[in-house]
């Protein structure tokens, strides 16, 4: 509780995301800038039957290289994929923050980093070694790089977070709801300071396979809203994000970068698959009731955007439905039409756009738009990216199921 | 040396962070800083280079890994007729 007996509020102090167009926060930004797609060509394991063969892969990241100073966790380099980019996107938020390890009160820290699958590479690996290979044993460190809470807890031992530690798991909302738990303790008071956010790294063979059959992938790439959309993209990839209370981030002398005003989760309670408008759209509207703002005070949305037919439909008339007249002044965009579908992590790589979008006053594009399909008739920042003044930017994040969660930043307080 | 304890050396090297050029036989396992994980890796890389099954449980004093010697002779015991049979007991 703040002196005057109200929540307290929450800044962000510091970023850090890997993706396929950039594994800093500035590489990433800098692909955004440029309009850069990381769609490529699908590979680094026999392909077999499949028929998608696209993704966006992370093809330059050396986890030796960013992960070697690593101290108090011994076995971060023998861990999941997800794991290491989860490590590294909160090494380098943290390091932003200035908060030095291991953190001074641990046990008023929480570390809540999601993951909608954990490590399913690891786990078609041993399946394949027991199951294909006749192998007699799976890797000792298979279960640990399976755990969808590894990457949690990796982070966690190494900055020495003592308090609330522990995985989120809402598909592809998983890092928004990351996000918003870690908001809601240090609201509350549970704790002063939150690592938050989500890593997801599951492309292989058998993943490809399930979406595939899901049939909802495309053959050809990401874009979102546009006429031709046909299908998402995966991609992959970790964003993470330090919390931490106003006064905590005062007291310590800490650049706030924003101010995470406002938190709205919703589930449609209806099909696994069909997303309704009113969860959304209720999402959305209680973001903006607790930020204590009008639609009409939102510059820029972070679309969940994600390429399906069903998907961007129905977020645009969510859009509609909760803005109003305002909805065709709002610029809107989803970045997956760059870095793909990253999945569970996927809110907060978004969360880090929404972020530097009011940091340099920038909207990034959605790429690949030539021609909007008539049912998105919004404004979606299409191909080219724009000056735009944005003191305050909502991230949308709707999964399968129906689980739909929001964030909404604003400038640092005053 | 013979070629066993070449092998294991070189895996036990692999599995160290600041791995030594002064590991023989009668190096202490605990000399090595190697800890519980970090043994259960050499023993699957073990098993996997000599084709064996080393009977051992991360929950028990393992008396068999208390030197570096210790481990090779336990390898060759299980590499023996002797040692299968022992494996399955």
């Amino acid at each position: 509780m703040t002196a005057s007996g109200g929540p307290r509020r929450v800044v962000v102090t510091g970023m850090g995301v890997v993706t396929p167009i950039g594994t800093t926060v500035a590489d990433f930004w800098a692909s955004c800038r440029a309009g850069r797609s990381g769609v490529s060509a699908l590979g680094g394991f026999p392909l077999e039957d499949l028929k998608i063969l696209i993704a966006a892969q992370i093809k330059d990241f050396d986890h030796r290289a960013r992960l070697k100073h690593f101290r108090r966790d011994k076995i971060i380099i023998h861990a999941d994929r997800y794991s290491w980019f989860a490590a590294a996107a909160a090494d380098e938020a943290i390091k932003q923050s200035g908060l030095e390890a291991p953190f001074k009160n641990p046990y008023r820290t929480a570390c809540i980093i999601g993951s909608g699958a954990g490590g399913l590479v690891t786990f078609e690996t041993a399946y394949r070694d027991l199951f294909i290979h006749n192998k007699r044993a799976t890797h000792p460190l298979t279960l640990l790089r399976i755990i969808g809470s590894s990457a949690a807890a990796h982070v966690g031992i190494e900055y020495g977070v003592k308090g609330p530690t522990f995985a989120t798991c809402s598909a592809c909302s998983t890092a928004a709801h990351a996000i918003g738990l870690g908001r809601d303790y240090i609201r509350t008071g549970l704790v002063d300071l939150a690592i938050v956010g989500a890593s997801e790294s599951v492309i292989n063979y058998g993943t490809m396979k399930a979406w595939q059959a899901m049939h909802v992938l495309s053959p050809e790439g990401c874009f979102p809203f546009a006429k031709k959309r046909n299908g998402t993209v995966l991609g992959e990839g970790a964003g993470i994000l330090v919390l931490e209370s106003e006064e905590h981030a005062r007291a310590r002398g800490a650049k706030v970068l924003a101010e995470l005003c406002g938190f709205g989760m919703t589930s449609d309670s209806k099909d696994m698959v069909n997303p309704d408008v009113e969860g959304p759209s209720e999402a959305m509207r209680l973001a903006l009731a607790e930020a204590r703002l009008s639609p009409s005070d939102i510059d820029y949305v972070n679309a969940h955007g994600t390429a399906t037919t069903i998907n961007d439909r129905n977020e645009t008339n969510a859009i509609k439905k909760v803005f109003g007249s305002h909805a065709g002044k709002l610029a809107i965009s989803s970045t997956k039409s760059m870095h793909a579908h990253p999945l569970g992590a996927g809110g907060a790589i978004e969360a880090v756009a929404s972020l530097k979008a009011m940091q340099e006053n920038w909207v990034p594009p959605t790429i690949g738009l030539d021609e909007p399909d008539p049912e998105c008739d919004l404004d979606y920042v299409p191909n080219v990216g724009r000056d735009r003044r944005v003191t305050y930017a909502m991230s949308n994040s709707f999964a399968f199921g129906g689980l739909n969660a929001v964030v909404v930043f604003g400038p640092p307080p005053a | 040396m013979d070629d066993v304890a070449t092998k294991i050396i070189d895996i036990l090297r692999k599995h160290m962070k600041e791995p030594r050029d002064d590991i023989g036989l009668n190096t202490a396992l605990t000399d090595l800083k190697i800890e519980s994980l970090d043994l259960a890796m050499i023993v699957f890389d073990i098993e996997d280079s000599f084709g064996i099954e080393i009977p051992y449980n991360a929950n028990e004093e393992a008396a068999d890994f208390k030197t570096v010697g210790s481990v090779v002779d336990r390898v060759r015991e299980l590499m023996t007729g002797a040692g299968a049979a022992a494996a399955k007991a």
